[in-house]
C-alpha cells in the first residue's frame, strides 16, 4: 500500500519556491532558483528584491543575491519592505524583473521566493515554466568574472509607492476615519506609520513591531485571525473600520466598526461593490471556491463572474485573456486583490484603501453596508487525503449530485440555484477541502452528508 | 595564455578553488561554507575577501551557506588575510573564512578556510570537512535558529597593525623618513598599506595600484618579472626601498634602491635575521628554501627545521617546534608567530625598514651582507610510470648522501643541495640546485639533467 503523504513541507512550482525552512528549504533550492531567475531574466537588466521579516530571510536573501550576481545582474535591495511595495518599485526603477522573499500567510517557520518579470508583473505560467525547466536542468548561464553584477541598498520605495497611492486616494479624506490594524508583526506598520507622518491619517497599529521568529499569532487573513485581537478592540477603541493584514502585506482581512470579524469571503464582493461601478472594465474574476454573493453584487452593477481555478496562477492567467480595461477586479476569497489602476497586483494595502474610500463615499459604516447584502452561509471543512482514491471520488460524487450544474475546473464544484459544494484537493496540505454555501441559513444537512461521504474515501 | 581543464575547478583539503563562471559556481561556494559552518558548529564566523571581481558575489553565497548551517556572519569586508586571521583568533570566532585566489589570476577564485584561532586546520580536519562536504551532511538551521549577518570593518586592521608595532621601534622608523614605493596590485593591500606606511610607520610613499575597485594591472603573483612597474618606480622618484603583494597581502616582494628586485629567500633572511636578533627560538622553512636561512640561522645557535612545499606544512610543524618565524623563500612568505602563525607581508614590510632605520644602510647593503648561494631551478617533462626509476637513478648516483624524501627528493650535499618532485597537476618534473658558486651549480644542474635525458 502506498503510505499517505507527508505534510507538504516544500513546494517548487509555477508560483514559485516555498518550503519550511531547514527541514525542507534549503539553500541550495535558495542558490538554485535564484541562479535559474537569473538564467530566465534579459541578461544585464536590474532585478530588485526585499524581503519579509521572517528571520531566515537573511539566509534567503543572500543566496538570492549570490545566484542573481553571478549571472550578471545588478541588484536593488529593498531590505524589509512588503510585497506590493517591491512589484511597484519594479516598475518605478525600470528593472528587469524582481524577488520578493517572504511566505505571506504562512507561519513563521515558511519561507518562499516570488518571481517577478518586467513592470512588477507575476510570471505568466509558460515564463514560470521556462524558470521551472531551467532550475531542474540546473544549466545556469553565468557571467565571466568580469560581468558580475554589484548590489546597491535602495531607500525611499515606501515614498514611491504611497506617492502613487495618492494620485488615486484622497488620503485628505480618510483622515477623518479611525482606523485600526493588525499588523501581524509584518511589513503593513511600515507603509501605515509613513502615511500617517505623510497624510495625517490614523492608523492605529496594533501587533506593529517587525518580528523574524513569533508572530503574535498565524498571518491569516481570516475571521478567525480577526476575531483573536482586532476584532474585541474595535469597540474599546472607537475604531471606525480595522484591517488585518498578513506578513508581506498583499492579502487583507476585515472588522465592522460594532466589533464583528468580517467573513474574508466578503472582501471581494464588497470591493465589486465599490469598483464595478467606477472602473471601466465590467469583470470580476475570482476561484470557484469563494462566495456566490459575489454573482449577486456583480449583477447589480451590470458586472459578471469569471470563475477560474484556485490559486494565483489561474488568476493571472485568466487575467492574460482580457484586456485590462475589461477588467474591474481580480482576486481569490482570501482577501487577495488585484485591481487594473495597481497593474494587477495583489495589494493589501490598496484594498484597504479602496474600502475605506467607500466608507467616505458612501456616508455608511461597514456594518451596514455589509448588512444591505443578502445573507450567504458557508460552511468549510477539510479531510484528510489519500490522493490514489481523488478520481473515484469525485466520480463519485458527480453520480450522487448528479441534479446540479457541473464545473470541474478544479476538483468538482456543483451548482444548484441557492446552494453550491465545492471539493478539491489543497495545494498546501495533504487534505480535501470540502466547502458548501447557500443563500440564507447555513447548508448543515448538505455539508455534513457531503463530509461523510468524502472521509468513507479517505 | 590557455588554462588547462583540470585548473578550473579543484575541491580538495586545501578547500575549493576555480574559475568563476561555471566552474567555481555560487551554489559550490554556498554548500562549501555550509560544510564548513557545521564542521566549526553555530557560532559566529568572520568573512572576509580580496579584492577580485567576483569577491561580492562569492561573499553572498558564503554567508548564505553559514547562516543556513546557524552561524552568525561577521563581514569584515576587503583585508588582506594575514588581517582577516588575527581577527578571527583576536575575537575568539568559531572560524573564518578568506575569499581569496591569492596571486592566481583575476578569473579565479578560492575560499581559504581558518579555524578559532585564525590558523589553517590541521590536515586531519581538513580531511574531516572535506568528507562532510560530499556527504552533503549539513546542519540546516530552522527559521528560529538561523543568525544574523553583522559587519566590523574598522576593527581589524588596527588590530593587525597593532600586533607588528608590539615588535618594531615604530618611533625609530618614523624618525628617519623614508621614501617608499608600493605597489599593492590594486589588491587587498591597497586599503590598509598606504595608511600603514604612511601614518604608522611616517615614510613618504609613492605609491601605485591602491585602487580596490580596479583590477589587477599586473600579473597577480609578485616576482621579479611582473614588477617592472615598481622598479621604474623607486628609479625614477629616488625611493629607499620599493614593496609589492600579491592580492591577498599575504606575500611581499621588495625592490632595492637601484629598483632591482630582490631574491625572494634573500628577503626570507633578512627576516629571520630581524626576529632572531630579538627573540629565542628555530626556524621553520620549506625544503625548497636556501640555505642562507641555514647560514642566517648557524649565526645565533638556531636550528632551521624543513617541511614539504606549502604554507600549511610550514606553519604546521612551527606550530609542534614553536618556531620563532619561518617562511617560504620562494614564493615571498613571511611567518612571524608572535605577531600570528601566517604569512604577514606587513611584519616583513616593517622589519626591513626597521634595519635599515637601525644600521642607517641601503637595503641592498644590507642584502649583500648575507652569504651568497647560487641557485638554478628549471623542469623536464617525463613520462608517468618512469619516476620512481628517475629517482632512484638520481639518489644513486650520489651515493652515501643525506636524503629527504618528505617532498619528492631532495639531495643534501655538503654546501649544496638538489631538489626534484613531480609536479601535481602535469607530466614535469621540477627541478632545484643550489651551490655556492656559480660554476658548482651549474655543474650540479647538468649532472641531473644528464641522468633525466
Amino acid at each position: 500500500m502506498i503510505s499517505q503523504p507527508a505534510a507538504k513541507s516544500l513546494r517548487i512550482s509555477h508560483v514559485g519556491l516555498r518550503g519550511v525552512v531547514g527541514s525542507a528549504l534549503t539553500a541550495s533550492h535558495v542558490l538554485d532558483f535564484a541562479a535559474a531567475f537569473g538564467t530566465f531574466l534579459e541578461p544585464g537588466g536590474a532585478v530588485v528584491i526585499g524581503r519579509d521579516p521572517r528571520a531566515s530571510g537573511v539566509m534567503l536573501r543572500e543566496g538570492l543575491l549570490a545566484g542573481l550576481l553571478a549571472c550578471g545582474h545588478d541588484v536593488i535591495d529593498l531590505g524589509i519592505a512588503p510585497t506590493p511595495v517591491i512589484q511597484h518599485s519594479i516598475r518605478r526603477l525600470d528593472a528587469a524583473g524582481g524577488v520578493s522573499i517572504g511566505a505571506s500567510h504562512n507561519s513563521a517557520e515558511w519561507n518562499a521566493l516570488k518571481f517577478f518579470g518586467r513592470d512588477g508583473v507575476y510570471l505568466s505560467t509558460a515564463e514560470a515554466g521556462e524558470l521551472l525547466d531551467i532550475y531542474h536542468l540546473k544549466k545556469f548561464t553565468f557571467a565571466e568574472w568580469q560581468g558580475i553584477g554589484t548590489v546597491t541598498a535602495k531607500t525611499g520605495a515606501i515614498d514611491r509607492y504611497l506617492d502613487d497611492l495618492a494620485a488615486y486616494y484622497d488620503f485628505a479624506a480618510l483622515r477623518k476615519f479611525r482606523v485600526l490594524v493588525d499588523c501581524c508583526n509584518g511589513t503593513s506598520s511600515l507603509i501605515l506609520r509613513r502615511a500617517n507622518e505623510r497624510f495625517g491619517t490614523e492608523f492605529i497599529l496594533i501587533n506593529e513591531q517587525i518580528e523574524g521568529v513569533s508572530f503574535a499569532h498565524e498571518p491569516s487573513t481570516t475571521r478567525d485571525a480577526v476575531a483573536l485581537q482586532l476584532a474585541p478592540l474595535m469597540l474599546p477603541l472607537h475604531a471606525d473600520a480595522g484591517f488585518l493584514f498578513d506578513v508581506d502585506s498583499d492579502r487583507v482581512a476585515l472588522a465592522a466598526e460594532d466589533g464583528t470579524p468580517v467573513s474574508e469571503e466578503l472582501v471581494l464582493p464588497l470591493l465589486a461593490d465599490y469598483l464595478l461601478p467606477r472602473a471601466p472594465g465590467k469583470l470580476v474574476i475570482a476561484n470557484i471556491s469563494s462566495t456566490a454573493l459575489l454573482e449577486e453584487i456583480a449583477a447589480r452593477h451590470g458586472g459578471k463572474v469569471v470563475r477560474v481555478p484556485v490559486g494565483r496562477q489561474a488568476a493571472i492567467d485568466a487575467l492574460s485573456t482580457y484586456r485590462p480595461e475589461q477588467i474591474a477586479l481580480a482576486g481569490e476569497g482570501t482577501g487577495a486583490v488585484m485591481m487594473p489602476q495597481f497593474r494587477f497586483v495583489y495589494d493589501g494595502i490598496a484594498s484597504m484603501l479602496a474600502i475605506l474610500s467607500m466608507l467616505h463615499e458612501t456616508g455608511r459604516t461597514l456594518s451596514q453596508i455589509l448588512a444591505s447584502y443578502p445573507k450567504y452561509s458557508i460552511l468549510k471543512g477539510q479531510v484528510p487525503l489519500v490522493t490514489q482514491r481523488i478520481p473515484a471520488l469525485l466520480m463519485d460524487l458527480r453520480e450522487r449530485y448528479a441534479d446540479g450544474r457541473v464545473n470541474v475546473l478544479d476538483g468538482l464544484r456543483v451548482d444548484w440555484p441557492d446552494h453550491w459544494l465545492h471539493v478539491r484537493v489543497s495545494q498546501t496540505e495533504p487534505i480535501v477541502r470540502v466547502i458548501c454555501e447557500q443563500k440564507g441559513d447555513p447548508p448543515t444537512e448538505l455539508f455534513n452528508s457531503l463530509l461523510e461521504e468524502v472521509r468513507s474515501f479517505a | 595564455m590557455t588554462t588547462r581543464r583540470e585548473h578550473l575547478l579543484k575541491i580538495g583539503v586545501s578547500g575549493i578553488r576555480g574559475v568563476v563562471g561555471d566552474f567555481l559556481t555560487p551554489g559550490l561556494a554556498c554548500a562549501f561554507a555550509q560544510a564548513f559552518g557545521t564542521y566549526v558548529g553555530a557560532g559566529r564566523v568572520v568573512v572576509g575577501r580580496d579584492t577580485r571581481s567576483s569577491g561580492d558575489m562569492l561573499y553572498h553565497a558564503v554567508a548564505c551557506g553559514l547562516l543556513a548551517a546557524g552561524c552568525e556572519v561577521v563581514d569584515i569586508g576587503i583585508l588582506p588575510t594575514p588581517t582577516i586571521q588575527i581577527y578571527v583568533g583576536a575575537t575568539r570566532a568559531r572560524g573564518g573564512i578568506a575569499i581569496t585566489a591569492s596571486h592566481n589570476p583575476p578569473e579565479y577564485n578560492a575560499l581559504k578556510l581558518f579555524n578559532s584561532d585564525g590558523l589553517f586546520f590541521n590536515s586531519y580536519e581538513r580531511g574531516e570537512l572535506l568528507d562532510l562536504y560530499h556527504q552533503s551532511d549539513f546542519r540546516r538551521a530552522t527559521n528560529a535558529e538561523i543568525r544574523t549577518a553583522t559587519s566590523d570593518y574598522a576593527t581589524p586592521p588596527r588590530l593587525h597593525i597593532d600586533r607588528v608595532l608590539q615588535h618594531v621601534d615604530a618611533e625609530r622608523v618614523r624618525r628617519r623618513h623614508f621614501k617608499v614605493a608600493l605597489d599593492a596590485v590594486n589588491g587587498a593591500g591597497s586599503v590598509m598599506t598606504p595608511g600603514f606606511l604612511r601614518d604608522t610607520l611616517g615614510c613618504d610613499l609613492r605609491a601605485i595600484s591602491i585602487d580596490p575597485t580596479k583590477p589587477f594591472p599586473r600579473i597577480a603573483e609578485p616576482r621579479p618579472d611582473t614588477l617592472g612597474a615598481l622598479s621604474e618606480l623607486v628609479r625614477s622618484s629616488g625611493c629607499e626601498i620599493g614593496f609589492a603583494q600579491d592580492p591577498d597581502g599575504d606575500r611581499l616582494a621588495v625592490a632595492d634602491e637601484t629598483g632591482r628586485l630582490l631574491d625572494n629567500d634573500d628577503v626570507l633572511a633578512l627576516a629571520v635575521d630581524a626576529a632572531l636578533r630579538r627573540l629565542p627560538g628555530d626556524v621553520v622553512v620549506n625544503l625548497m628554501t636556501s640555505s642562507v636561512i641555514d647560514a642566517v640561522a648557524a649565526t645565533y645557535g638556531r636550528r632551521v627545521y624543513r617541511t614539504p612545499v606549502g604554507e600549511a606544512n610550514v606553519v604546521e610543524m612551527m606550530q609542534g617546534v614553536k618556531a620563532v618565524i619561518g617562511g617560504e623563500g620562494s614564493n615571498g612568505g613571511i611567518i612571524f608567530p608572535a605577531v600570528h602563525l601566517c604569512r604577514d607581508s606587513y611584519t616583513g614590510m616593517a622589519f626591513l625598514l626597521e634595519r635599515m632605520a637601525e644600521t642607517g644602510e641601503t637595503i641592498s647593503a644590507l642584502a649583500a651582507r648575507l652569504p651568497r648561494f647560487y641557485r638554478k631551478l628549471g623542469k623536464v617533462s617525463f613520462e608517468h610510470g618512469r619516476l620512481g626509476s628517475l629517482m632512484q637513478a638520481l639518489e644513486e648516483s650520489f651515493p652515501g648522501v643525506e636524503t629527504d624524501r618528505s617532498d619528492g627528493l631532495k639531495l643534501i650535499l655538503p654546501d649544496a643541495w638538489i631538489h626534484v618532485r613531480a609536479s601535481n597537476t602535469e607530466p614535469l618534473l621540477r627541478m632545484a640546485a643550489e651551490a655556492r658558486s656559480e660554476a658548482e651549480v651549474e655543474e650540479l644542474y647538468a649532472r641531473v639533467l644528464k641522468l633525466f635525458e
